[in-house]
């Protein structure tokens, strides 16, 4: 059972390597496709209908998807102030605690994203601009990362507890 | 159940989720879905993700990873240093030029970088040593670095600026240009203190050695030759023409605000590959990775405050909020204090922005409603939510400068930080008789505020 959820471990913290990486070329995309139309704006006096969209996609992306990662490190920051002032045992209780309401909401989150990403593939569902990209591009974006961040703090919360994340 | 009953079991609910130490994000989204469940239309649930969705999909809003690149690629790199150096050698001659040096090396670091605590370790990490070698008591070199460092969100571009503007509907390039005149008066106040501070411990310093104490490094006086002042210049020209640049693309005309995140961003990059030779994998990932860490918390944290300021709508529970505080008859200054003290207490758990996106929907239409210029208003709150990154409980500044010198007390630093809250609050008190300070500069340039 160990060696099991450390092979997750493992294969989840690759995942999340991957993660950052996309991440970041969405980032820097996000950053050329804007200053792209700045340009293209100030030289050709071209009209830039899609470059906003076009960067929103990225950073939603970027988002989302590095979710995980960011768990991975327990990035995600909550108020500490009164945690410390508790006993050992009921602090060890209210971790485990938060980890599981954490999970299910992201859980539920993950299901809802997968049902909205179906009824836009579906329904051929695209945004009201007039580039008007298909919807379920974002939505993909938004289940894949929150399943994965679901994933990461069921692992965390239920896998080895030699490897409880360096945040804590 | 009563809409009063309603909003106290909401607010309780939120309050003991929030403390029992869950992450931010994930406590405001479970409130909001289990309210959902328990006191929406079951179908509701059924769109929070596409509310989320649709809240977060604004540019200006997803501007905010590219920001924090931005400062990422600058913070990381010895921009900081240099900028800080010449500085300190062009100042010299002043008394407690030092410490002037780092107010105006924060500040300027904070507009380019626009984050707190980002500038604080960018310029506190070169500048508390130094100033601690000249004989500058560490709480002083504490405060001013911490102080100086909340200049970040004030200047332009500024996070917490861009969320306001996004929750009041108000024009993100008048917010940043609001920001300025604030932000230089904080300057000056700064420097000011810093100045009688340094003159104080001189003389205290000078006392001492008068009566027979060996001689301290605070009276050392240091010269630099114009050469050394010149010399200094290039390497600090780049980023002044970074900063200027985006401001001449964005009031200008050329470009929106978000577009200046990605345009600053690149050309952020493109400065310290050239300068720092920094453009290899290695030097570059570990500041995409420190942006990816901080953004996706920071998103996270917003949509959800978002969707939790969403719920809270539906519900009636802001809408009543804002009715109860108008209920209340404060009298239009009465109905400002009351809401900028309770900015400051939630400033003692919560980040800038969780506060902005919860508290807009309530705060903003009674305060519309007595009259007062929402820009203005938006200044004003982002200093009084700074004065929550310098104190106690949260004061992420104090904990990043506690990293830079570990062997300055927690004591030390609160106290070296205190009177520059002290100058903060009195600051926006000033604000409050002369609203121009901030809204001076955005009239002048954009045209005065259309009156709906």
């Amino acid at each position: 059972m160990t060696q099991l959820s450390h092979a997750a471990d493992r294969l989840m913290s690759g995942i999340n390597k991957l993660m950052v990486l996309v991440g970041s070329l969405a980032l820097v995309a996000a950053s050329f496709i804007l200053s792209y139309s700045v340009a293209s704006r100030a030289f050709f006096g071209a009209t830039t209908d899609w470059q906003d969209e076009a960067a929103v996609f990225c950073l939603v992306g970027a988002t989302f998807l590095c979710g995980g990662f960011v768990q991975e490190i327990r990035g995600h920051v909550g108020i500490s102030a009164v945690a410390g002032m508790l006993p050992k045992k009921v602090n060890q209780l209210r971790i485990i605690l938060i980890d599981i309401i954490s999970c299910a909401f992201c859980a539920f989150f993950a299901w809802k994203s997968w049902t909205l990403f179906h009824e836009a593939w579906v329904d051929g569902q695209v945004t009201s601009s007039s580039w008007a990209p298909p919807l379920w591009i974002p939505y993909i974006m938004m289940s894949i990362g929150m399943t994965l961040l679901a994933i990461q703090i069921l692992l965390q919360a239920f896998g080895s507890p030699s490897n409880p994340g360096k945040g804590e | 159940m009563s809409i009063t009953m309603l909003g106290l079991l909401f607010a309780a609910v939120t309050l003991l989720v929030m403390f029992s130490g869950m992450p931010i994000s994930f406590a405001l989204g479970t409130v909001a879905v289990v309210f959902m469940f328990f006191f929406m239309p079951y179908s509701s649930l059924d769109t929070v993700t596409q509310n989320v969705y649709e809240e977060m999909a604004s540019i200006t809003l997803l501007s905010i990873p590219l920001f924090i690149m931005k400062g990422a690629a600058i913070g990381r790199s010895r921009a900081g240093q240099d900028l800080y150096e010449a500085l300190h050698v062009w100042l010299g001659k002043i008394p407690g030029g030092l410490g002037v040096a780092n107010v105006l090396a924060c500040a300027l670091f904070a507009a380019m970088a626009g984050s707190s605590p980002a500038t604080c370790s960018a310029i506190g990490s070169a500048g508390i040593p130094e100033m601690r070698k000249r004989g500058y008591s560490p709480g002083l070199a504490a405060g001013i670095i911490a102080a100086g460092g909340t200049l970040g969100i004030l200047l332009p571009p500024s996070i917490t600026m861009i969320l306001y503007s996004v929750a009041a509907e108000q024009s993100l390039g008048r917010l940043f240009l609001a920001g300025i005149g604030p932000g230089l008066m904080l300057v000056a106040f700064f420097s000011m203190y810093t100045v009688y501070r340094f003159r104080k411990e001189y003389k205290s310093a000078l006392e001492s050695v008068n009566v027979g104490a060996p001689s301290h490094p605070i009276l050392e006086r240091h010269t630099y030759t114009m050469q050394q002042k010149m010399s200094s210049l290039p390497r600090v020209m780049p980023f002044l023409i970074l900063l200027i640049g985006v401001m001449i693309a964005l009031y200008g005309g050329y470009a929106t605000p978000s577009e200046t995140a990605g345009l600053g961003a690149i050309l952020a990059f493109a400065l310290i590959a050239g300068i720092y030779k920094m453009w290899r994998m290695k030097d570059l990932a570990p500041l995409l990775n420190a942006t990816i860490k901080e953004s996706t918390m920071l998103m996270f944290i917003i949509g959800m405050s978002l969707l939790f300021s969403n719920v809270m709508s539906h519900l009636h529970l802001s809408q009543s909020a804002a009715q109860a505080i108008v209920d209340l008859g404060f009298g239009r200054w009465g109905l400002l204090a009351a809401i900028l003290i309770l900015v400051i207490i939630l400033g003692f758990f919560l980040p800038p922005v969780s506060i902005i996106l919860m508290t807009a929907p309530i705060f903003l239409p009674p305060l519309r409603a007595a009259g007062f210029d929402l820009v203005w208003f938006g200044v004003v709150m982002t200093i009084v939510m700074e004065t929550g990154l310098i104190h106690p409980p949260v004061g992420l500044n104090i904990f990043v400068i506690k990293n830079i010198a570990p062997d300055i007390s927690l004591n030390e630093i609160i106290y070296g930080v205190f009177p520059f809250v002290v100058i903060m609050i009195l600051s926006v008190v000033l604000l409050c008789f002369v609203p121009e300070i901030a809204t001076g500069l955005s009239d002048l340039v954009m045209g005065p505020m259309q009156v709906h």
